[in-house]
């Protein structure tokens, strides 16, 4: 009894802080995406046309196209690049120490950072880069084109996210025994063949981890927005939280974004489900 | 320490730090704290010098200034809170009007600092505001110009005449281009700067009521925006190669050191680009859209309102720091500061940049910026640069027709 009553002591805070700061506004943002509330004032209740008007709002739409475009590329080659990176550094090689630091480092500086010196570097040094080499696409600023911007906040999002990915990843390759790759040599097993039917199979649920969590975090791009575009050009890059962000704290129109605000997080919670769904039976089966 | 202890720890450091929060509003000795909210990031020197020279009048009041970016977003959410500045000091746009109408500011109806500032200003405020609520909310303090700047040495060598209609203007961009200068420098990797060639080229081609008919659903942008939208994309052609890769600061640094002839911006643009360069010569004049010259009117508007809010348990020291404003000395360090104009009545704006437009505000041929009336959830902004990039007119003016009419039904 008395055991419980410390353990109980040791999770209630935690509760407490959840609940007041994320659970108790949450509940209310769904509450007021049954009004028209504007954020301040009186307000009525409207039943469903907040949602009902996210449906046919093209600029909701074309948020929700680019946020996806946007995450899964980011995420394939977020969990390509730490994947192979992981490799690398877990490889008995010179300064590893020294080198899985520094590729540590991006993770810790922050995003809104990253991004502004990512912008300078698009603005000013790139177009020099394309104009001597003569690339005319490369020659002006690729956050001023509508059809190549998402790719800078993608190398942005990627550049920064690896570094967390690639962590995750060695700690999964950490857990596999040295014992399984000499008895593959022993059978004659080439480093290809290694990886897939060894390391992979191997580091599986750290594979769905990572994807999941990757995909979520992408799906929730903001800072590299902000820093880079502020979702333009026009509005090729608004992502749905900026979106809400705009819309709900600049427009005044709190209780329609909170409204989408809850048609997203549906949304978010249903993918999660089912990659991790899909990449779980993977899992057994390897 | 005991468990017990171990727990309370964190809860009494998070309550010395929320009555920390708290306890803003008053000293010790009978002293007042005002907090003063600005929306904007250039005037926060001025701000500091004034506040420090009206504490040193008022030794039982002290004044906070608090200017955060995204500033009224900021405010939007502080309302929210329940949490007003006492001193507010904001922009002149459809932010204002909302808030007004919502009763969260003081009505200076009685009050006698709005007798010194001029009265056409205060109906500029109110129109902002609508018919339906009766009340001044603001005191107009800094107006500002949006107008062509230009590079007073280019345009001596390209022997340029300053243009008084669309057609010489046209010509005169036409000269700078031939003589191998780039006549305009956009920066529209910034949204809102495609606002400023925006409300300069539609002040003059459409109607002062579009709003309100508009809101009516008596008029369309397709309608009567037609003009500006051929307008627009024709000043695009004399651009440079990457009018949508550079953003405000780097075009102003760019037209400091000679990037362009001519620079459409606001004056708050100019002290930014004498910090680039001091010794460049400037001039401006008013975007001559129309192409009768003598209906080419200035885009002025209210920069800064200031303004009292209606909760504030210290109104009299907040009227008190109103009347320091409004005192001809200070109007004086404002605009000189800020290269803005004053709308204290007497207070003028002698910096020869404005030689050129001078005869505008002595004339009275104002007119406002159109986009002041917009609602403000629409994202104009962001619209009017896809309808730059792509220049699809038809289109483009649809969905802001699209954009005005659903932004009433959220």
């Amino acid at each position: 009894m008395k055991k419980d009553h410390v353990f109980l002591m040791m999770v209630l805070p935690a509760f407490i802080l959840f609940f007041i700061f994320h659970t108790y506004p949450a509940l209310q943002g769904i509450f007021y995406s049954f009004t028209n509330f504007r954020g301040y004032g009186d307000w009525d209740f409207v039943g469903f046309i907040n949602y009902f008007n996210v449906f046919q709002d093209g600029r909701a739409l074309s948020a929700y196209g680019f946020t996806f475009q946007f995450a899964i590329v980011a995420t394939l080659l977020v969990n390509m690049l730490s994947l192979f990176i992981a490799i690398g550094l877990n490889a008995k090689i010179k300064f590893r120490k020294t080198l899985r630091a520094m590729y540590f480092l991006p993770f810790i500086l922050s995003v809104l950072i990253v991004s502004f010196i990512f912008q300078f570097m698009f603005t000013h040094m790139l177009p020099q880069l394309g104009q001597a080499l003569d690339i005319d696409f490369l020659s002006r600023n690729i956050l001023g084109n509508q059809n190549l911007a998402w790719i800078g906040v993608v190398i942005v999002a990627v550049w920064q996210s690896t570094a967390f990915n690639t962590l995750l990843y060695l700690a999964g390759l950490s857990t596999v025994d040295d014992q399984v790759y000499e008895a593959a040599d022993i059978d004659g097993a080439g480093s290809w063949a290694k990886f897939w039917r060894l390391t992979f199979p191997l580091i599986a649920p750290f594979f769905t981890i990572n994807m999941v969590v990757a995909m979520k975090n992408f799906l929730m791009a903001f800072d590299q927005i902000i820093g880079l575009t502020g979702g333009g050009p026009g509005r090729a890059t608004e992502s749905i939280a900026l979106l809400i962000y705009r819309g709900g704290f600049e427009g005044g129109q709190f209780a329609y974004q909170s409204a989408n605000a809850v048609i997203y997080f549906i949304v978010i919670v249903a993918i999660s489900v089912i990659q991790l769904r899909i990449l779980e039976r993977k899992e057994v089966k390897g | 320490m005991s468990i017990k202890k171990v727990f309370l720890l964190p809860a009494a450091f998070g309550l010395t730090a929320f009555a920390a929060g708290c306890g803003g509003t008053d000293g010790g000795d009978g002293q007042v704290t005002l907090e003063l909210f600005s929306n904007k990031s250039e005037s926060i020197g001025t701000y500091e010098r004034l506040i420090e020279d009206f504490e040193s009048e008022n030794p039982d009041i002290s004044i906070n200034l608090e200017a955060p970016p995204e500033a009224e977003t900021v405010l939007r959410t502080r309302l929210t809170r329940g949490d007003m500045p006492d001193l507010m000091s904001i922009g002149g746009n459809a932010t204002y009007g909302e808030l007004a109408r919502e009763g969260v500011f003081k009505d200076f109806t009685e009050s006698a600092v709005l007798d010194e500032v001029q009265s056409s200003y205060v109906d500029m405020l109110n129109a902002l505001v609508g018919p339906e609520s009766e009340g001044n909310y603001g005191v107009p303090y800094a107006t500002n110009a949006n107008h062509v700047i230009y590079n007073q040495e280019k345009v001596d060598e390209l022997g340029i005449d300053i243009p008084q209609d669309w057609n010489e203007f046209i010509d005169v961009l036409e000269t700078a281009q031939d003589a191998g200068e780039t006549p305009i420098f956009f920066t529209l990797q910034e949204a809102w700067t495609g606002m400023a060639v925006w409300n300069a080229v539609a002040g003059n081609l459409v109607e002062d009521d579009f709003a309100e008919r508009k809101n009516e659903g008596e008029a369309t942008f397709v309608d009567e925006y037609d003009e500006v939208a051929d307008k627009m994309v024709q000043l695009l052609d004399y651009g440079h190669s990457d009018n949508f890769g550079v953003g405000y600061n780097d075009g102003n640094r760019a037209f400091a050191t000679g990037g362009s002839v001519f620079y459409i911006q606001g004056n708050w643009a100019i002290p930014e680009i004498l910090e680039s360069n001091p010794d460049i010569e400037l001039g401006t004049f008013a975007l001559p859209s129309n192409e009768d010259a003598e209906e080419n009117e200035l885009v002025s508007g209210v920069d800064v309102v200031l303004t009292v809010s209606e909760e504030t348990d210290h109104p009299e020291e907040a009227e008190k720091f109103l009347e320091f404003m409004v005192s001809q000395d200070v109007a004086e360090q404002y605009i000189d500061e800020q290269s803005a104009f004053s709308a204290v009545e007497g207070v003028f704006q002698e910096d020869e940049v404005f030689d050129g437009i001078r005869e505008y505000f002595e004339n009275d041929r104002l007119t406002s910026f159109p986009d002041h009336y917009y609602p403000a959830g629409m994202g104009v902004e962001n619209l009017v640069q896809d309808f730059l990039i792509n220049q699809n007119k038809e289109q483009s003016l649809e969905e802001i027709d699209n954009e005005w009419d659903a932004n009433q039904n959220r």
